[in-house]
């Protein structure tokens, strides 16, 4: 009767107050890469353990004899709810990719007839600065408008660039999409906006750490200020901060955080691997 | 294939009106297209949206649905309105939208390296 009380306990953590805790640790974003690693084996341990409650509760009460008619109902219920549970998660899955793909490939579609290509850049020919990535399997854009190239220092669209590079390389949409099918399947009781918002700067931390290796934090901050749009009202983006005061506050800071960055790699790694040895693997010996 | 449906739409929005295949493939003279192979081009431009086909006898005209600067202010649009609140993040954009305390922030963080 342990394993399914200690899974449910164990997911309702791992989706509310965790992830509550872990967004107000603002700090975390000085280790982005673990702290990116954090954030998926907390969502991956979190959907785990709800799983992992519904099917052990179901079996605890069909695999240990007698078997009253109470434990068949609370089993097919148990059952039910992981089922839904699951299903909820592939529909979502399903649906923010094909959406996501569909908006995708219109997009590129159309920059591949106006824009003018240079040196794997696609430009469009407009006044207003910008510059943003289309991720896709098949055919990926960096594409930036015409007054960035201009506005720009070649230094600083230098940086802007190997950003967006980083962003297809490392495949952060695919993070990006995760989280966002995530809080499309469950938008209340689990803190899933919290963690898709801070998934969403830790992705702009770690592409503009990948600027500043290969070129330096002057021509990105100047890009950045270049580039920023017309101010927003203040506080309109919420109390949490903005993402781009965020990744200031991170590129100010030069320091190697390494026990930082260890504790939370091995948190991540905690996560993921204690509830599976102490609770699922005893439960999975129950049953053969 | 992009570089060649770029060719022929540039082509149709330089005569400015609805064209023939067989104007589109003289205006891309320069380029040694055969005849087929525009008219494969103008089809899947019409089946993608990007062009209307109007029947003219025996043949078909197309005409391009946007000009190339209502298309580009399109994809901008699409670009821009991805960094406001309710992103799809369908297209991620280098920076967004940012309020005085992020460029004050931005400037502070340029001084400290001057």
């Amino acid at each position: 009767m342990l394993t399914p009380v200690v899974l449910g306990a164990l997911a309702v953590l791992l989706a509310g107050p965790l992830p509550w805790l872990l967004s107000r640790w603002t700090d975390l974003r000085r280790t982005p890469a673990a702290a990116m690693l954090l954030w998926q084996s907390t969502a991956l341990a979190a959907v785990l353990a709800a799983l992992g409650a519904g099917l052990s509760l179901a079996t605890d009460r069909l695999w240990a004899p007698p078997v009253a008619p109470a434990d068949v109902v609370v089993a097919a219920l148990a059952g039910a709810v992981t089922a839904v549970v699951l299903a909820r998660l592939l529909l979502s899955g399903h649906r923010t990719g094909t959406a996501l793909r569909r908006l995708r490939r219109r997009h590129r579609e159309r920059v591949d007839l106006v824009a003018r290509v240079s040196g794997g850049v696609s430009v469009l020919e407009h006044d207003l600065p910008v510059a943003y990535c289309v991720p896709g399997m098949t055919g990926s854009r960096i594409v930036v408008s015409r007054s960035t190239v201009r506005s720009l220092a070649p230094a600083e669209l230098e940086a802007v660039l190997e950003h967006e590079r980083s962003h297809l390389r490392a495949r952060h949409d695919l993070v990006l999409e995760a989280f966002a099918a995530l809080h499309l399947a469950f938008p209340r009781w689990v803190a899933s906006e919290a963690a898709r918002r801070e998934v969403e700067v830790l992705v702009e931390v770690l592409a503009d750490r990948a600027a500043c290796r290969s070129g330096d934090r002057r021509a990105l901050l100047g890009a950045l200020l270049a580039l920023a749009g017309s101010p927003a009202p203040a506080g309109s983006l919420g109390s949490a901060g903005s993402a781009l005061a965020a990744r200031v506050e991170v590129l100010r800071d030069t320091r190697p955080h390494r026990v930082q960055a260890a504790a939370v790699v091995a948190l991540a790694a905690t996560i993921l691997a204690v509830p599976t040895l102490l609770v699922v693997l005893p439960w999975l010996a129950g049953l053969a | 294939m992009g570089e060649l449906e770029q060719a022929v739409l540039e082509a149709l929005w330089s005569l400015d009106r609805a064209a023939s295949g067989r104007e589109v493939h003289e205006r891309l003279d320069g380029r040694d297209l055969a005849y087929t192979t525009v008219m494969t081009v103008l089809d899947r431009l019409a089946r993608k949206g990007v062009l209307d086909r109007e029947r003219d006898g025996r043949a078909f005209r197309y005409v391009p649905r946007r000009t190339r600067a209502a298309m580009t202010a399109e994809l901008m649009h699409e670009a821009l309105q991805g960094t406001g609140a309710d992103r799809d993040q369908a297209l991620v954009s280098f920076v967004g939208e940012a309020s005085a305390e992020d460029l004050a922030a931005l400037r502070r963080a340029l001084d400290e390296l001057a």
